[in-house]
């Protein structure tokens, strides 16, 4: 399927966002902020003692009484300060991929991994890594500005700390507090168990190595592994003006056309956006474009939990959504409509396929530079019961979006929670009240109310009132078509009801186990529906008018498992169409695309649309047989 | 006028051979707390042997309390029934009966479908053994003979393969064959009465359409009088032959179902029916009933629709209407429109809603639901 033949024009990219890091840069941060806090703990439990006890001295390097010296405390500890500041330094700089950062976080990884070996290495040969060791510590060598300790160790230049100068011994706080307390033979409550035991003391050191080799390690690997996203430099810098894109690449359509066409696509793929033919009733650039959207679920099991099949929620979905319209998702349950609209606003991270949102791609971004474009996509959740915190009020429960968004004012955000409330039509004064003081009308009012609060431009209402009554149901729909007009708001309307959809919407897509089969307007798909799915569908809703009363066109079965589609056509196991053009292979080995059909914006993924007639559908339903109606499920 | 509502059999007499249910006067009251919550609120109907009656409403109108009182399924207490209650079925007065009486006719005679075919199987019986069940303690057959009926009317509600069905979990069965195995549970001792409450509620349109059909081939090739309850419109209309319009526990209107939604008598009636999203009332605001269902703890005064209604005066609030005779032969609506005092009010009360019906009736802007359910 070439994008010229789904009348979907290839998105226009306004500017580039940030990209979030990925999970190895995200762990290694974790790890850092980890081994600051325990170096900290440490450092700081050593001058508390220190200071309590007067074990040590404090100078940098003290007098011993037998004329040697030693470390002093504060000796030991600065270096400990130094890696931490310079850890935390690092961390600033992950997101915005610096590269000092990166090489910071090496080194640090790496001092963290020779100190480990120097402790290990002092601690398992006593007598060698103190004989050779110039320091004055040398008695309790093991220990002692734990890198250096073993000056035949291959860290020479990092072990300049054979010296006295600890700065370049590297090693934190907790290696050289340890290895210095010992050392300092003036000390007398360490440095007595220093030279008593030499064996616990290896012990002691090799457990010491081991906790910082695990932190140390990982560190590396982790950066080791996300070294391509510090040394890629593309997209380094915050969101990008098309024109510099322009410039960079020559021309805004050559950047994307290859990534952003439809996906199911068989390579032959269309260059340019000017060749392609646009939907008749839409001229402006698409609010939403979604190419290729797939959202896989993995289905654990078995007594290890591993992963033993998956579930095909979204299997590769495109359309476009124009500002100001009313674009439904029609299906039956788990044909994935919802799993569509928090994939859509990244609720949930996408499988595959991109979401281009008012000219920038959603996919991956940096949770600092998605918050402003979360403003402007908002939800409003089906079930007004599950959607609202019982434990909240509902100035807390509207004004957290505000408080998200940077409205820390108390005042500010309770002055918009009340305006939010009174134009969803409930009164100000009701923002201390609990939700189950609410009636269902009125916490959908609420949930609504919420999504409003942010002044969005697109939201997405997923099944706003399928569970409410007849009557409160109008009021709701009334209340979502007033605030698009007033507030010029975009809807993704997902619902299964379909004379709700018919009465609320401009272009309908109907979805069948994670695909669109059939996409156009209102007008195109209810008077002339081109995929024997949809025609089922539509003739399954039941009137409420006695006199347009009529014979269904009853499908068989129920909706295959999702986490097993039926290969080619998802549908051939239910279609009455297939059957009657008598089983044709082509349904169950390829997968039909979306194609035009009928008026322009009109698709449907069939291969014989064009057999569907009026006639074709009323010999069908003459001919369906109630036994038959459930033999598919088989 | 009988087809619907049996006013003239005196209280206490066995009504016609050819009534099957009859339904008199019933009032359930549930005694709480916060004080009595009358769920049914005096109703009568009455249904004869092999046709379909619907009741609508909204939740909480007491439509399922109805249902499960002709059953004898509710717990007294927390639930008490009207001692000048009274339903007849099938010539005997059951709410009077003994216990295990009842327990003969239950399952046997009459049989419920529930809403949700999940909940209302046990999941650690096979479906056959748990038909089969009902089977044996109705019929007096051996357990073969019982396990054969249960085959045969899984056969019988269209599910493939019924021997191996049979044998099967509810849990490894769709939403819509559970529906089908409820429904073959229901059948398996051919009652006289079936009562489907809120049966493709759960279901998807499609399984929906499948299962609407299967109870009307069913109905068909039975015999069995069904007693649908229902929120939706469209279900009644394809299915019934007459409805029972219920709110806050009152019937508020009551006649053939292409009378009912075709010429509605009643503003509740009406309102429902304008509030219909259709194609014609694109671009137009949809007609809703303003404000909520009130609390059955604070029930307006007279009538119980006066809040909400478009058409209401000042008798309203001070008389509770009756169930008055409206327009042709056993058209009835509760509401003072339908009064020698309030029939001059009638015709622009039917022009306002044929208008609503085809454009949508223009309400102000974000109308605010009326607060009548506080605290409650």
């Amino acid at each position: 399927m070439t994008a010229a033949e789904t009348n979907l024009r290839t998105p226009r990219i306004k500017g580039r966002l940030r990209t979030r890091p990925p999970a190895s840069i995200q762990r290694a941060r974790a790890v850092l902020l980890g081994i600051l806090s325990v170096v900290l703990l440490v450092a700081a439990l050593v001058l508390v003692v220190a200071l309590l006890f007067r074990v040590a001295s404090f100078g940098p390097i003290v007098k011993n009484p037998d004329g040697s010296t030693s470390l002093g405390v504060f000796a030991a500890i600065w270096p400990a300060y130094v890696m931490a500041a310079l850890a935390y330094v690092a961390t600033r700089g992950y997101r915005d991929r610096r590269m000092w950062a990166f090489i910071l976080s090496i080194a640090i990884g790496l001092v963290l991994v020779i100190g480990a070996a120097g402790l290990l290495f002092g601690a398992l040969s006593p007598g060698t890594g103190g004989g050779s060791a110039v320091t004055p510590a040398a008695s309790g060598a093991p220990a002692a500005s734990g890198a250096a300790g073993g000056s035949g160790a291959p860290v020479s230049s990092v072990a300049a700390g054979g010296s006295v100068a600890p700065v370049t011994s590297g090693a934190p706080a907790a290696s050289g507090a340890a290895g210095a307390s010992p050392g300092a033979s003036g000390a007398p409550v360490v440095a007595a168990a220093g030279t008593k035991d030499n064996g616990n003391l290896a012990f002691g050191m090799g457990i010491l190595a081991m906790f910082f080799l695990s932190l140390g390690l990982p560190l590396l690997w982790s950066l080791f592994k996300g070294r391509n996203w510090f040394l890629n430099t593309e997209s380094r810098h915050p969101i990008k003006t098309a024109e510099e894109i322009e410039a960079e690449s020559g021309g805004a359509a050559a950047i994307t056309a290859t990534e952003l066409v439809p996906a199911g696509d068989g390579g032959n793929v269309t260059n340019g956006a000017g060749s392609m033919p646009q939907p008749v009733t839409h001229t402006g650039d698409p609010l939403v474009s979604v190419r290729g959207l797939k959202k896989h679920f993995p289905i654990f099991g078995g007594i290890l939990r591993r992963q033993v099949g998956t579930i095909y929620a979204l299997d590769g979905v495109d359309f476009d959504v124009y500002p100001g319209e009313v674009f439904s998702v029609v299906g039956e349950s788990g044909c994935g409509k919802t799993t569509l609209g928090r994939t859509l606003l990244q609720l949930t991270p996408p499988t595959d396929g991109h979401v281009i949102f008012d000219g920038y791609e959603l996919g991956d971004v940096d949770p600092d530079d998605m918050r402003p474009l979360r403003r402007r996509m908002q939800i409003i959740f089906q079930d007004p019961f599950g959607s609202l915190n019982p434990r909240m009020p509902v100035s807390d429960i509207i004004g957290e979006g505000l408080l998200a968004q940077g409205v820390s004012s108390r005042k500010e955000r309770d002055k918009r929670v009340e305006d939010a409330l009174e134009i969803v039509g409930l009164r100000r004064d009701y923002t201390r009240r609990y939700p189950h003081e609410f009636s269902g009308g009125q916490r959908q009012r609420i949930g609504i109310a919420r999504a409003l609060a942010l002044s969005p431009d697109f939201v997405v209402c997923d099944e706003p009132v399928s569970a409410l009554d007849v009557s409160i149901q109008s009021q709701v729909l009334n209340l979502l078509l007033d605030l698009k007009r007033d507030f010029n708001l975009t809807y993704l309307f997902i619902s299964h009801n379909l004379s709700v959809v018919e009465y609320f919407s401009d272009r309908i897509a109907v979805m069948y186990l994670g695909k669109v089969v059939e996409l156009g307007t209102v007008d195109e798909l209810y008077r002339n529906p081109r995929h024997p799915y949809t025609i089922a569908l539509l003739s399954a809703i039941p009137i409420a008018d006695p006199r347009r009363r009529r014979r269904r066109l009853v499908l068989k079965g129920d909706v295959p498992s999702p986490a097993a589609p039926p290969s080619g056509c998802r549908f051939h196991t239910r279609c009455w169409l297939r059957e009657r053009l008598g089983n044709p292979e082509r349904c169950v080995t390829e997968d039909p695309a979306l194609r035009p059909i009928g008026a322009a914006g009109h698709t449907a993924a069939c291969h014989f649309s064009e057999e569907i007639s009026d006639t074709v559908i009323q010999e069908s339903v003459e001919k369906q047989s109630l036994v038959e109606t459930a033999a598919a499920a088989e | 006028m009988t087809e619907v509502i049996s006013a003239a059999t005196p209280a206490g007499a066995p009504p016609d051979r050819d009534i099957l249910l009859d339904v008199r006067n019933l009032k359930t009251y549930f005694k709480v707390l916060d004080g009595i919550v009358p769920a049914v609120d005096g109703i009568s109907f009455s249904l004869k042997r092999g046709q379909t009656l619907g009741i609508v409403g909204e939740s909480g109108s007491g439509k399922s309390v109805t249902a499960l009182t002709v059953m004898r399924l509710l717990d007294i207490p927390p639930a008490e029934i009207d001692p000048g209650s009274e339903i007849w079925f099938d010539g005997r007065e059951i709410l009077g009966m003994p216990i295990d009486e009842m327990r003969k006719i239950r399952g046997n005679d009459m049989a419920m479908i529930f809403q949700e075919p999940l909940t209302s199987l046990n999941p650690v019986f096979t479906v056959g053994d748990q038909i089969a069940e009902q089977v044996a303690l109705h019929k007096k057959v051996s357990k073969k003979a019982a396990w054969d009926r249960a085959v045969e009317s899984l056969s019988l509600v269209g599910i493939p393969s019924p021997e191996r069905r049979a044998k099967q979990y509810p849990h490894e069965m769709s939403g819509g064959m559970r529906q089908r195995v409820m429904i073959a549970m229901a059948l398996s001792c051919e009652p006289k009465l079936l009562i489907a409450d809120e049966p493709t509620t759960a279901l998807d349109v499609t399984v929906q359409a499948q299962i609407l059909e299967l109870l009307k081939a069913i109905q068909e090739r039975t015999g069995a009088a069904l007693m649908l309850i229902t929120h939706d419109l469209g279900v009644v209309a394809e299915m019934v032959d007459n409805a029972i319009v219920m709110y806050s526990g009152q019937i508020v209107e009551q006649g053939s179902v292409d009378e009912v939604l075709v010429e509605p008598r009643a503003p509740y009636t009406m309102g429902l029916l304008e509030s219909i999203p259709s194609v014609e009332k694109r671009g137009g605001r949809l007609s809703a009933i303003k404000g909520v269902v009130p609390s059955p703890f604070n029930l307006p005064p007279a009538c119980r629709f006066e809040p909400r209604c478009p058409y209401h005066w000042e008798t309203c609030r001070r008389v509770p209407p009756d169930l008055y005779l409206a327009g042709s032969s056993g058209r009835r609506a509760r509401c003072h429109l339908h009064t020698a005092e309030g029939a001059a009010r009638w015709p622009a009360a039917l022009e306002a809603h044929r208008q609503a019906l085809t454009m949508g009736r223009t309400l102000p802007v974000h109308e605010v639901p009326q607060e009548t359910h506080d605290r409650g």
